[in-house]
């Protein structure tokens, strides 16, 4: 008993004696002007989800410096704190000085944009829908959380189906609308100006086209608004899209549809493209820049849809999150795809429990 | 006369032979003067054949111009010029990824290629990448199984080979890795003979040497990723214990980049002020701050996240990407990479150790030759020892 007492006030003196030390070579070296708390971070994003996407999400922010600080969080302990040495050991080569990481979503305090990717994911040849219910049940314990700590935050919700899993973050988090994005189809444009732009040869950002509605199967393709360098592509080839379209440029939005499959076939999941996709988002909402992204936000009312779903729309962002939505001319056949969209979406929102 | 029109007889008749039919009708008029009717009678199958065939295949007699040709015109009479800083990574596992998007994400290469032996993993990541092109500056983005499509790369980055499991030391992968590397290096150096060779495949220090042998490149042009990560783990844990950022906290760490590598305490500094200046103990074993354990959790940083992800990937890609970003900007800059010592530190043997190098697109130009105490010495010449005892047992 003597001999515990004994090594316990060793343990004491050296650790006391540490400390008096430690603080002298830092002392000697600098001499500070300012003491108080530390600043809160003013550009902090949070990535929930530290699977392939959630980390591609990271590094692409990262990457890009548009955070001062990065939080990760996720349910599985090690592989949470293994990613975060190995973010925190490249910091020599990045602008992000705090990069932070626990299963308790008090790290994400005070974020101003939260990422949501968690869930489970496509198998291949499954359909995005089939996963709604698992993963309605993981965001009943994710999204409360996220707005406890970060009343202030705008979410970018990314686990499939995109939809209606951002209506559903939208009603567990009780912010408005404006401020619960799903990444939508951003990565569906951009895949189609990618093939679309490979055909001209050209870079995909010279070519201008957007795929509206919902991230899947059924997304709309306007055909009218692809253009390059103002020169409106149905204007040289009225048959565009169209079956009848010698060129067959239907086949370019058949294959971003089946991409997403294509590449979960070959390697087993996607990430690169969705993490820059939500990096590119990011930059417009943390830089306040205004620009237009095709991004999944509540369309109750427009197109003569009346049910509160959430589809991909030209929406302006900001850092208010969505300030408006682009009106976008539409033939009648696009507004019914959009409004055959809607449907289905609220038929299986309507079916989901504990909303 | 007569004999032109029997020639132009012949001629049609081998295209359209059911036009045989009317020609005799030409025989019977040929020496007549109504001329007009014969004449006529044998270019009217020609005419309705003609026609029936525009009507029928329209598109493959007047080509219609596609959407692309009325949009675009091209000017250009030469051929193309091809990429001029291109970027090869050899491998697309988690570090050839993570290096592959590092550079990407860093504006660095106009044309990236991807090789592996896994072809469908090769072809989705490359997928995967090209989908993201609109977010990138990269127009070109390649992956084969052939090493053809690496064909004029400036720089190659070589991660295949195998890696360490849990509790793996870095030694032990090193035969598995030189007979890979025996099919890597020659179908690098065919497509790609003026290119830079950066090795990051681990034993990495051992693995530039075969890289070395195996491509007779000069020295300069094969680089080893060697402490590079390192150093860059010890000046975060540094910058973490000051309370500063990592590019403001210097400290050098050479060697070999492994369990032995040599933290130099007497170049550790911020803004100049040398901190085994303040603390003479510094490194030592009766330092009371323990700056050693620093040291040691360098070591075992790649170990610890080894044990809890399963592997490491975004350290070594960041720093893959900041020697490219070197290399391809022509900077100069001063890093940590494993080069060819022998002659230097009193090293006999043809061992490739890390010191700080300068880095330009030459490749690894000049080498800094840092002052350092005996027992510094000393454990670059035992490392030396070491690898030269794995070195010459290997059959290259």
């Amino acid at each position: 008993m003597l001999i515990t007492w004994w090594y316990l006030y060793l343990a004491a003196r050296s650790f006391v004696e540490q400390s008096l030390k430690m603080a002298s070579i830092l002392q000697k070296l600098i001499t500070p002007l300012f003491s108080g708390p530390p600043e809160p971070p003013r550009n902090k994003v949070t990535v929930v989800g530290v699977g392939q996407v959630g980390m591609a999400c990271a590094v692409s922010i990262l990457l890009r410096e548009l955070a001062d600080e990065l939080a990760l969080v996720d349910v599985m302990e090690d592989k949470l704190k293994g990613e975060m040495m190995d973010l925190q050991h490249g910091s020599l080569f990045l602008k992000t000085p705090k990069i932070v990481a626990d299963k308790d979503y008090s790290v994400t305090a005070n974020s101003r944009i939260v990422v949501v990717t968690a869930g489970v994911r496509q198998q291949e040849g499954e359909s995005r829908l089939n996963l709604v219910q698992r993963n309605v049940n993981i965001f009943k314990h994710i999204v409360p959380q996220i707005v406890r700590y970060s009343p202030d935050c705008i979410i970018i919700v990314v686990s499939n189906p995109v939809d209606v899993l951002t209506y559903v973050t939208w009603k567990l988090s009780g912010l408005p609308k404006h401020r619960v994005i799903g990444s939508g189809t951003n990565l569906d444009s951009a895949r189609f100006r990618f093939l679309m732009a490979d055909k001209l040869g050209i870079h995909p950002s010279s070519f201008n086209g957007w795929i509206l509605g919902e991230h899947g199967d059924t997304s709309v393709p306007v055909w009218s608004g692809t253009n390059v360098a103002g020169v409106n592509l149905q204007l040289l080839n009225p048959n565009i899209g169209t079956d009848c379209d010698d060129e067959n440029w239907k086949e370019t939005h058949k294959m971003v549809v089946d991409s997403a499959y294509e590449v979960i076939k070959l390697k087993g999941y996607t990430n690169w493209a969705i993490g820059l996709s939500v990096a590119d988002l990011t930059e417009s909402l943390i830089k306040n820049m205004n620009r237009i992204h095709p991004v999944s936000a509540m369309v109750k009312g427009m197109y003569g849809i009346s049910d509160e779903v959430y589809l991909s729309l030209p929406c302006v962002l900001n850092s208010r999150g969505v300030a408006s939505v682009v009106n976008m001319t539409l033939t009648d056949d696009e507004v019914a795809q959009l409004q055959a969209s809607a449907n289905t979406l609220w038929d299986i929102q309507k079916d989901l429990q504990d909303v | 006369m007569q004999l032109c029109i029997t020639a132009s007889l012949l001629f049609p008749l081998s295209l359209f032979p059911f036009c045989i039919p009317s020609a005799p009708l030409y025989l019977l008029f040929i020496h007549s003067d109504s001329f007009f009717l014969p004449h006529l009678l044998y270019c009217l199958p020609f005419t309705v054949c003609f026609c029936v065939l525009y009507a029928l295949f329209p598109c493959y007699y007047f080509p219609q111009m596609s959407t692309k040709d009325k949009l675009i015109s091209h000017v250009m009479k030469e051929e193309p010029v091809g990429s001029r800083s291109k970027v090869t990574v050899v491998g697309v596992g988690m570090v050839g990824m993570a290096s592959a998007v590092s550079v990407l994400l860093k504006d660095l290469c106009d044309e990236l290629a991807l090789v592996d032996v896994m072809e469908d993993k090769l072809k989705g990541e490359a997928m995967d990448l090209q989908h993201g092109s609109l977010f990138l500056k990269t127009h070109k983005i390649v992956a084969d199984k052939d090493y053809s499509v690496t064909a004029n790369s400036k720089v190659v980055v070589v991660t295949a080979g195998a890696r360490q499991q849990e509790g793996e030391s870095r030694l032990n992968l090193v035969q598995r890795n030189v007979n890979i590397f025996k099919f890597i290096i020659p179908n690098i150096v065919k497509y790609s003979p003026n290119c830079i060779l950066l090795v990051v495949s681990n034993p990495v220090d051992i693995l530039t040497y075969v890289a070395w042998k195996l491509s007779g490149f000069p020295r300069h042009r094969v680089i080893g990723s060697g402490t590079n990560l390192d150093s860059a783990r010890f000046r975060h844990i540094m910058g973490e214990k000051l309370h500063l950022h990592p590019s403001s906290c210097h400290g050098w760490i050479i060697g070999e980049h492994g369990d032995s590598s040599v933290p130099v305490w007497s170049g550790v500094n911020v803004a100049g002020v040398s901190l085994q200046g303040l603390n003479p103990q510094m490194g030592a074993e009766g330092d009371s701050e323990n700056w050693k354990a620093v040291h040691k959790q360098v070591v075992d940083g790649a170990y610890e996240v080894i044990k809890l992800k399963g592997y490491t990937s975004w350290a070594i890609g960041m720093s893959v990407a900041d020697l490219v970003e070197s290399i391809m900007k022509n900077l100069h800059k001063v890093h940590p990479v494993s080069t060819l010592v022998q002659g230097m530190h009193g090293v006999k043997d043809e061992v490739f150790l890390s010191v700080p190098c300068v880095l330009g697109n030459s490749g690894l130009t000049d080498v800094i030759h840092m002052t350092l105490k005996p027992d510094e010495e000393k454990q670059l010449v035992n490392s030396a020892e070491t690898l030269w005892g794995v070195q010459k047992e290997l059959t290259l």
